[in-house]
């Protein structure tokens, strides 16, 4: 027989003895190709993602958006002069945040919304539009809407569908005319960019946001941030308003990495899950052959002896598990081929945009090549002790004459349980093979420790997120009209019985920028006292108190260096005064560029600074939806007139006084006008009336909209850390299987005897679970302390993710009993050791 | 009359092996007596081992019934037959057996602590017993590869005996051990069965039966004959050991 015959011979009978670990291992492999095979696979995929978009719909690169007001043509020539900028363009677009859409069960659900003419959209990008409808029947509709995909992917709509968009009280209803893809305002997070009819875009004109939306190409992105801050300052200088705190400005590196990080995130998680895996298929191997070895080691002295060298034994080992993984890899390989086109889908849902490229084979054929090189070196490594045993030492079952071994755990000293000591003993006897198990049950416990954190958190509702947002969730956020005093207003609303608290604050009106650091604009959080606040809670230092003090989120102090103490200058309009950071706070919402700061300190800066927004708190009981159509009709009548207006009932004075009140909301939202009187006559009558109750502009619940935006976000976190979780189970769960399997062929002879002595299978089985309780015991203590450093270090960024300890320390529990549990059931086998098998053998 | 410690009713056990049953031990009925050391002999394949070993509760019979007092252990499961061991059975085997991993007091404790709650006493009495067989002390904490065949069976008695079991079994308690230390061994035998041990042993060895005091020969797995004997060393040696050759001629041995 030639030396390879051998080899294979002596590879495929060790497979055929060891079945269930080849068969455990095998899906170890299967497991680790699949996750980084598909993922790598897919993420080639998911990364054309934004270069298909772009070419597809033929978008600009970056867009910043000016309250209409504000805009002043001259400011396209301003862009143009830079030479980056190779095409420029000005639209039209309406938008707000604080309109609502009905759902499937006709509940009000907040989503901020755009509206364009088809005409407009066009001078944006190119997309085509996606219908079934004819042209003749698209004309046939009376309020015809086309959205972006994500409408019809994510929230299932479909046309011919009746979407109803809710501003204030008033309800305008359209019928679903196609969908197609955008780049501008395409998720449900940012806001989606609806297209209508241009009849319909002029009725909402009169009650939405006016914007004009900038949009011009960089060389893909070559002017950066630096262009855009640049061009603001320009703007600012020549028009001498805030224009800065009135642009949003959506640059082409942050689509494209928001497009791209969205879905990478969760191939990272697979390809981390996957390192586990392969992490612990080594430490089995280095266990598996090791075990195997000392098993077999007679039967190597006599392979030896009879001409075999150990180089041949090696690399029969090496060939069995290169074989093992062959196998796991194939399978693996094919269900790359059917996971990928799911992960790609995935990648376009969570992206909210289709443009998936193609499936690459090139990383699953490298991720297959590079398990089994991986495979075969950790087996070659381990299987290299074969040379240390000659025949003779071989025979002598690889013990030397002599044994100096320190003795642990002498029985002589059991105090309670023998069971207990004799587990102890075997974990010190096989201590560097618990270590490899320490160290793939510490990684694993690593995993759930951090996928359960984060699972809990987001599973803990809305208002364990709301309480890390860094902003008030009051149950309605009321934002006023400019003339309208906010201090007076929230006294007023404060004596009604279903008001718990009004608080004066600041909206989304006037912008700050930190001259430190390159003019970043901040979003100032401005109330008269801090402590009256609910939901903001200082990490650091204390809440501001004077006028030059000033708060900043944890998340921006990292970035930038900032301490408690530091001295910083706040520039408004060209004016600067310096602040001292007197606390830092966490904060999940606006990326961290919240600013806080009292109205007095807003005074110093802004001198016509006024709170503009009240954050109303209701009492218990108090239903948000009622008391929010009382507010609206008693000081939002902006909001409802066109409602009762355009109906056409009612009594003639009613008619005319809902005519009027159509007239004042459209004055004041177009022309900024304040205060408004009129009086008319017809016939005998005099109909007056003032704009006195046109108090608010909005009204919205921030819970709702928080809802909308994180609802998606909430789901995918939950699946993806459930499965992260369950995936780290059946690892821990194979391995311990494994490892309780090697032990009992190992210990056979021991374990025999034991049994011969009086000792049951049941305690032998707790025995055999008990050696692990130690690795267990660490790994849980190890994982934990890492899981929870890694969650407050990932999510430091975000805003602080409150850990449950309680909770946590369940879970430890509960993973100890799970190791112990595996590895009782792991070690059922040991039933099948005959007493008189032993003894006969 | 003695008491009956072990007794067996038809007692049968066939081994079947790719559809081929053989049929070791057929129908046979036995009593072993309290304070008795029974030496049970064969030639080999006779099924003498199989009987000790469906005897003692480490292999469960295919038929009839195996009564430890007036307790019927045939029908016990796996585990119980484990607990039965524990508390009434001691065993000695010709390949010993211990266990390489631990001392050789671990060795002995391992055996105890499966019964007992440790204690000084029980301490004392490990040290005792592996004192009485010639174990000295700076051999306890040594391991069984570092110990000679001789040393390692006394060792494995100094185990059987630890929870002075009802019955004490030994398979060819000898058979790996050289003359010298086979007589020790034997010595050991003796000593406890003077104490009133009943014992159960399985041999091929003249020598090592004439410690007996009761000689059951087997021939394909029925009960042929049986001698009797006054206890060893109450009675001339030679003469003990010409009744017992005689015996053996007669069973054609």
């Amino acid at each position: 027989m030639t030396a390879m015959g051998k080899i294979i011979r002596l590879s495929l009978a060790n497979i055929k003895k060891h079945k269930f670990e080849a068969v455990s291992l095998t899906l170890l492999v299967m497991m680790c190709m699949l996750l980084i095979g598909s993922s790598l696979s897919s993420s080639v995929g998911i990364k054309a993602i934004f270069q298909n978009v772009m070419e597809k719909t033929g978008s600009y690169e970056n867009f910043i958006l000016i309250l209409e007001k504000n805009y002043d043509k001259e400011y396209l020539n301003i862009l143009k002069e830079y030479p980056q900028v190779e095409k420029v363009d000005a639209v039209e677009f309406i938008y707000s945040m604080n309109t609502n859409y009905l759902d499937e069960q006709g509940k009000e659900q907040a989503l901020t919304l755009g509206f364009i003419t088809a005409d407009n959209n066009a001078r944006l990008e190119s997309s085509p539009i996606e219908t079934t409808l004819s042209d003749e029947e698209i004309a046939a509709l009376e309020h015809p809407i086309f959205m972006p995909y994500t409408m019809q992917d994510t929230m299932e709509y479909n046309i011919g569908d009746t979407f109803d968009m809710i501003y204030g009280t008033r309800r305008f209803s359209f019928t679903v005319a196609g969908f197609y893809e955008t780049m501008l305002f395409s998720t449900v997070s940012d806001g989606l960019k609806m297209i209508v009819s241009d009849a319909d875009y002029h009725i909402l004109k009169s009650v939405l946001t006016r914007y004009t939306v900038i949009a011009y190409n960089d060389n893909w992105g070559e002017g950066g941030f630096e262009l855009a801050q640049s061009f603001m300052d320009e703007c600012e200088a020549y028009s001498n308003c805030d224009v800065k705190g009135n642009m949003i400005f959506y640059p082409f590196k942050d689509m494209e990495y928001y497009i791209n990080s969205s879905a990478e995130m969760v191939l990272n998680i697979m390809i981390a899950m996957a390192v586990v895996i392969i992490i612990s298929v080594a430490v089995m191997i280095r266990y598996r052959i090791a075990g195997d070895i000392k098993e077999q080691i007679v039967n190597i002295g006599v392979l030896e002896a009879l001409g075999y060298t150990s180089k041949e034994i090696t690399f029969s080992y090496v060939l069995e598990y290169l074989l093992i993984s062959a196998v796991g890899v194939l399978i693996g390989t094919g269900g790359c081929f059917l996971l990928t086109p799911v992960l790609l889908r995935m990648g376009e849902l969570m992206t909210e945009h289709r443009g998936c490229g193609d499936a690459a084979t090139l990383p699953i054929f490298l991720t297959g090549l590079g398990i089994l090189v991986f495979v075969g070196l950790i087996a070659l490594i381990r299987a290299g002790m074969v040379r240390n045993y000659p025949p003779v030492r071989a025979f002598r079952k690889g013990q030397g004459d002599h044994r100096f071994g320190r003795e642990h755990f002498p029985l002589r000293n059991t105090k309670h349980s023998v069971h207990l000591r004799l587990a102890l003993k075997a974990f010190v006897q096989n201590f560097r093979q618990n270590l490899g198990l320490t160290i793939c049950i510490t990684i694993s416990a690593v995993t759930v420790v951090f996928s359960f954190i984060v699972f809990n958190f987001f599973n803990s509702g809305l208002d364990a997120i709301c309480a890390t947002a860094g902003m008030e969730m009051s149950d309605l956020h009321i934002e006023l009209m400019p003339y309208a005093d906010a201090t007076e207003l929230a006294e007023e609303l404060e004596q009604m019985p279903e008001v718990r608290k009004a608080t004066p604050t600041s909206g989304y009106n006037v912008f700050v920028s930190i001259s430190d650091f390159n003019n970043e604009v901040m979003i100032p959080m401005a109330f008269s006292d801090f402590a009256v606040t609910e939901n903001i809670f200082p990490m650091e230092g204390r809440f501001p108190e004077h006028d030059n003090e000033i708060m900043l989120t944890s998340q921006f102090a990292k970035v930038k260096n900032v301490r408690t103490g530091d001295s910083l200058t706040l520039e408004h309009l060209n004016v600067e005064k310096s602040y001292i950071v007197s606390g830092i706070v966490t904060s999940s919402v606006n990326g961290g560029v919240n600013l806080y700061i009292t109205e007095d300190g807003m005074k110093r800066l802004v001198p016509t600074y006024h709170h503009d927004t009240i954050e109303l708190y209701l009492e218990d009981g108090v239903d948000t939806e009622s008391f929010r159509n009382v507010l609206t009709s008693e000081y939002g009548r902006s909001l409802s007139d066109a409602s009762k207006g355009g109906s056409g009932t009612g009594s003639y004075e009613e008619r005319i006084r809902a005519e009027a009140e159509q007239q004042i909301a459209e004055l004041m939202a177009t022309y900024g006008v304040t205060h408004i009187e009129y009086s008319i006559q017809t016939g005998d009558t005099v109909i007056s009336g003032n704009s006195s109750g046109f108090l608010i502009s909005a009204i919205t619940d921030m819970k709702d909209v928080l809802q909308t935006q994180l609802g998606g976000l909430v789901v995918a976190v939950r699946i993806v850390t459930s499965i992260l979780m369950a995936l780290s189970a059946v690892v821990v769960m194979i391995i311990l299987f494994i490892l309780m399997e090697s032990a009992i062929r190992r210990d056979r002879k021991e374990f025999g005897i034991m049994k011969g002595l009086g000792y049951t299978s049941h305690e032998l089985m707790f025995q055999l679970a008990c050696r692990i309780v130690p690795s267990a015991v660490i790994s849980v203590i190890a994982g934990t302390a890492i899981g929870v450093t890694a969650t407050g270090l990932l999510t430091s960024f975000i805003g602080v993710v409150r850990i449950d300890m309680p909770r946590v320390i369940v879970l430890d529990i509960v993973m100890l009993i799970f190791c112990f549990v595996c590895a009782y059931i792991g070690a059922r086998k040991i039933k099948r050791i005959s007493v008189y098998e032993l003894m006969t053998e | 009359m003695k008491s009956s410690v072990l007794h067996t009713e038809k007692l049968c056990k066939t081994f079947s092996n790719s559809g081929i049953q053989q049929h070791v031990i057929k129908n046979l009925d036995l009593e072993i007596h309290k304070g008795d050391f029974t030496v049970i002999m064969g030639s080999s394949g006779s099924g003498k081992s199989t009987l000790l070993y469906a005897l003692s509760g480490m292999d469960k019979p295919t038929l009839g019934k195996v009564y430890f007092g007036d307790v019927d252990i045939s029908g016990y499961s796996n585990d119980e037959l484990a607990v039965f061991r524990r508390k009434h059975c001691g065993f000695v085997f010709q390949s010993i057996y211990l266990l390489d991993n631990m001392t050789v007091f671990d060795n002995v404790m391992t055996a105890a602590l499966a019964l007992q709650k440790n204690s000084p006493e029980l301490v004392r009495k490990a040290e005792e017993l592996l004192r009485k067989v010639g174990i000295s002390e700076e051999t306890w904490k040594k391991y069984p590869n570092q110990l000679s065949g001789g040393e390692c069976q006394r060792v494995g008695i100094v185990r059987a005996v630890i929870n002075e079991p009802q019955i004490l079994f030994a398979d060819e308690p000898t058979g790996s051990l050289n003359s010298a230390s086979s007589f020790d061994v034997l010595d050991i035998f003796t000593e406890l069965h003077g104490k009133g041990q009943s014992i159960v042993m399985v041999t091929h060895d003249v020598k090592t039966a004439m410690r007996g005091n009761r000689v059951i020969f087997i021939s394909d797995g029925a009960v042929v004959g049986e001698y009797e004997m006054p206890p060893y060393g109450t009675d001339d040696i030679k003469k003990r050991r010409d009744g017992l050759q005689s015996f053996l001629d007669r069973m054609g041995w």
